[in-house]
This record gives structure tokens, sequence and C-alpha cells, in this order.
């Protein structure tokens, strides 16, 4: 249920990132499969998420994650 | 890293004749409101609006040259104006350290330019990205 509510709510702050139309994320969505996402718009998602959650990542967590799924274990794990 | 969250910067901007004239060569913006003192006092105004962009070129010189390390980029600015600023004045500007995101390497400041008369001219929010 909780990995349901936090996708749900990255959902939205990349809709509001990335600001090209609709954004439907699952577990295993990536950069390519969002338009927009690239490398500037994902710093600007990653200081929404920290800034959303309260939560610190450290670079060598985002260069791990391989899709959306693994950035929700991380936020998890905070 | 070589900034502190809540630490503060500061900087005096005069918008002076010469500033405004370059700006107005620069832009190409010649609207009443900025040009004609008729026109903007029949809008209420004391004289001529000077352009509210003068101060993102005056946070362009802040990012650029006050910062202690010039290996950066701006990614994002915001600025919300709150009251006109006139000819020759004196704008105190404030910035403060807002955010650290160290995997990213990105720093955010809170900022403001604050009139003679204690009244805020605009304040914002800059993104700065640390270059490698």
């Amino acid at each position: 249920m909780q990995r349901e509510i936090i996708i749900k709510e990255l959902n939205e702050i990349f809709e509001d990132i990335i600001d090209e139309g609709t954004v439907f994320l699952i577990e295993t969505s990536t950069s390519k499969d969002v338009d927009g996402w690239d490398s500037l718009t994902n710093i600007q998602l990653v200081v929404a998420v920290e800034k959303k959650y309260n939560i610190k990542f450290t670079s060598e967590e985002i260069i791990s994650w391989k899709n959306v799924g693994e950035m929700i274990d991380c936020i998890l794990t905070k | 890293m070589e900034f502190k969250l809540d630490e503060n910067y500061n900087h005096e901007f005069t918008v002076t004749l010469d500033v405004y004239q370059q700006f107005q060569l620069c832009s190409n913006d010649r609207n009443p409101l900025h040009t004609n003192v008729d026109f903007a006092k029949s809008k209420g105004f004391t004289d001529k609006v000077m352009y509210g962009n003068i101060l993102n070129a005056f946070l362009s010189f802040f990012v650029g040259e006050c910062l202690p390390i010039k290996n950066v980029i701006i990614h994002s600015q915001e600025i919300a104006f709150r009251n006109p600023v006139y000819l020759n004045e004196k704008l105190e500007f404030e910035a403060k350290v807002s955010g650290i995101f160290e995997a990213v390497n990105t720093i955010e400041f809170k900022y403001k330019f604050t009139k003679p008369d204690g009244k805020i001219a605009a304040k914002g929010l800059i993104q700065i990205g640390l270059l490698q």
C-alpha cells in the first residue's frame, strides 16, 4: 500500500517538474519511458523528492537506481 | 562542500541610468511604463518603473560573481515582483542557502531585494548546479 502511495506522489512530482503532459509511472519505468526525463530534469526530480520526503540521497544511490521501483526502495529505507 | 545551510550572502545593487539604458537596448522593450513618466504616473506609479528583469540580471551577477566558487551554473530561478523599483534606488540584496542537495551537486538559495523604504522589491528562489 505504501508503495502505491509513493508512486502516486512521485507521479505528481514528475508531472510538475517535467511538465510535458500526463505521466504514468510504474515500478519498471525508466527515463526511456518518460518524455522529458533527461539528466537536467533528473536533478530537479531528485531535489523535489528529497524535499517531499525530507530525506537525503547519496550520489551512489541515485546512480544505482535502474527504475522507479528502485527509487521507491531507496525512499523506503530512509 | 563550499556552502552551508542558512549561510547568507549580501550585496547592494542600483538600477543606474546606464543599467536601465543597457537593459532597454538588450531587451528592446520600450513599453511606456518603463519609458514615459506621464504614462507611469497615470497608472499610479511615482516615476518610470524600472524593468523587473533587470533584477534577473543582478541574480546572474550574484551567481556568477558573488559566490565563493566559479564552477556554477543556474538550473532554475523564480522571481516574484512585489514593489516597483525606480531609477537610482539602492537595493539591498540578501540570499540565504535554503537547500543543499549533495547527491546532485545542487544548491538552492532564497533571495530578496529590499528597497530603501524597507519594502520588498522582489523575492524568489534560485537553484544552481556545481560543475564538476
